[in-house]
């Protein structure tokens, strides 16, 4: 996973035809987490890092293409969409920020810290039961990123986290599921699903987990610890014209960048 | 979509997804429930225009297809050919002039929107010879005279429809064009 930087970019499935991945000296970087787990929290902390750090950095999150952030919105406010368009709404709002954004911030060499990636609708997909198939194809245009850092979390941590930040929302909950009409059922039976993918996912895709129910500052410690990792081994692959031991992919991730398990 | 369409933003992925989120959009409350009650949908286009626009303009041949596989099967699909200069009079004499991306001015092949027209529309004609034999589009000589157009259309369409029984209390209703 973390040998992205080094091979080069990858296309998750049939990728775009009309664009080629040549030249992106940069490094792509996600935080994935279920509602409330903090990511945003942890990306924000993570940016004056960087820079401190001497890096470019781009945020990009879901949702927020100019192009159709307010039609989502909109769309969500009037609880009109099935998951078909829902899907497909959040795949042109990622697709805008994937050919504007992401890509072009990749290719000036600057570290994109995306705050949710394509697994979050994998993830929403299978519990609002969408074809799992079609929402991978669905997303075959993005790019595999270099590094994915998870927050994991259990149900009975995130509830009073959530609570006590903004509160649960109507979609959080999943309320949309009609699972019940008690929000906080709702709430528990939803993330309960959602994290039970997400997890799922983790192991699929070989994330590097983080135990997020530690407070802020030792996960941000933990984060920017698998950063300067990944960096540091991106930075000896380019300095090093690929010497044949590092250009060959390990079966095996190292021990240090194999998924924590609790 | 218009937002989108004006401020010319839209690259050939996003262009196919908002098309395919209107689409979807149809077919929850426009397709799929008067075919659940046993009655006619008659759709002006469908997702092979998707197939032959999008992967003209650059979107990969299998994910547009996989992107649509929500969509069921229709039970006749019909294909209304004409070469390409007949249908640049047809537009051309309906209205002063091409639409933007109808000429596909986005894909950039030319500066002069009747140039860029032909040569769009060429590439998506050669894709829909292609669609007629995958996916068994049913082939109408659109050159012809709208009688004898309409006659084979409804030779067609009355063989699919051998044995088919309305439902109950249709016909006093309000149909309208899906």
């Amino acid at each position: 996973m973390a040998a992205g930087g080094r091979r080069g970019k990858t296309w998750y499935g049939h990728g775009l035809p009309y664009l080629k991945l040549r030249n992106l000296p940069g490094h792509l970087i996600v935080i994935e987490g279920t509602d409330g787990v903090g990511r945003s929290t942890q990306t924000e902390l993570l940016q004056p890092w960087l820079e401190l750090e001497g890096h470019a950095v781009s945020p990009t999150g879901w949702t927020r293409s100019p192009l159709l952030a307010e039609t989502i919105n909109e769309a969500k406010a009037g609880h009109e969409l099935n998951v078909t368009t829902l899907s497909l709404l959040y795949a042109a709002d990622f697709a805008d920020r994937l050919e504007h954004q992401i890509i072009p911030a990749l290719r000036s060499g600057f570290i994109v810290i995306a705050d949710r990636y394509i697994y979050t609708a994998f993830a929403r997909n299978v519990v609002m039961g969408a074809d799992p198939a079609w929402t991978r194809e669905l997303f075959g245009f993005a790019l595999v990123p270099d590094l994915v850092l998870y927050l994991e979390i259990d149900i009975d941590h995130l509830v009073p986290r959530v609570l006590e930040g903004k509160g649960m929302d109507y979609w959080e909950s999943g309320m949309h599921l009609a699972l019940g009409t008690d929000i906080f059922d709702s709430f528990q039976r939803y993330q309960r699903r959602l994290i039970e993918e997400y997890n799922a996912l983790a192991r699929e895709f070989e994330f590097i987990t983080v135990d997020a129910r530690r407070p802020i500052d030792e996960i941000q410690a933990v984060l920017r610890g698998h950063i300067t990792e990944y960096l540091a081994g991106a930075g000896r692959a380019a300095a090093g014209a690929r010497p044949p031991h590092v250009a060959r992919v390990p079966e095996v991730p190292p021990a240090s960048l194999r998924a924590r398990r609790r | 979509m218009k937002r989108g369409k004006k401020k010319d933003l839209l690259t050939p992925t996003t262009f196919s997804l908002l098309h395919a989120v209107d689409f979807a959009d149809r077919l929850t409350y426009q397709i799929i429930p008067p075919l659940k009650a046993g009655m006619i949908v008659l759709a002006d286009r469908y997702v092979y225009t998707a197939f032959g626009r999008d992967v003209a303009r650059g979107v990969h041949p299998a994910w547009v297809r996989a992107l649509y596989s929500f969509a069921p099967r229709p039970d006749l699909a019909l294909y209304f050919r004409v070469p390409i200069e007949v249908s640049l009079d047809r537009l051309l004499s309906g209205r002063a002039k091409l639409k933007y991306h109808e000429a596909g001015m986005d894909v950039g092949l030319a500066s002069n929107p009747v140039d860029s027209f032909r040569l769009f529309q060429s590439r998506v004609l050669d894709i829909y010879d292609r669609l007629t034999d995958e996916y068994d589009l049913r082939v109408v000589d659109a050159t012809g005279d709208i009688p004898s157009q309409q006659k084979l259309v409804r030779r067609l369409v009355k063989e699919m429809l051998r044995g088919y029984e309305a439902p109950p209390a249709l016909g006093n209703g309000n149909g309208g064009r899906r």
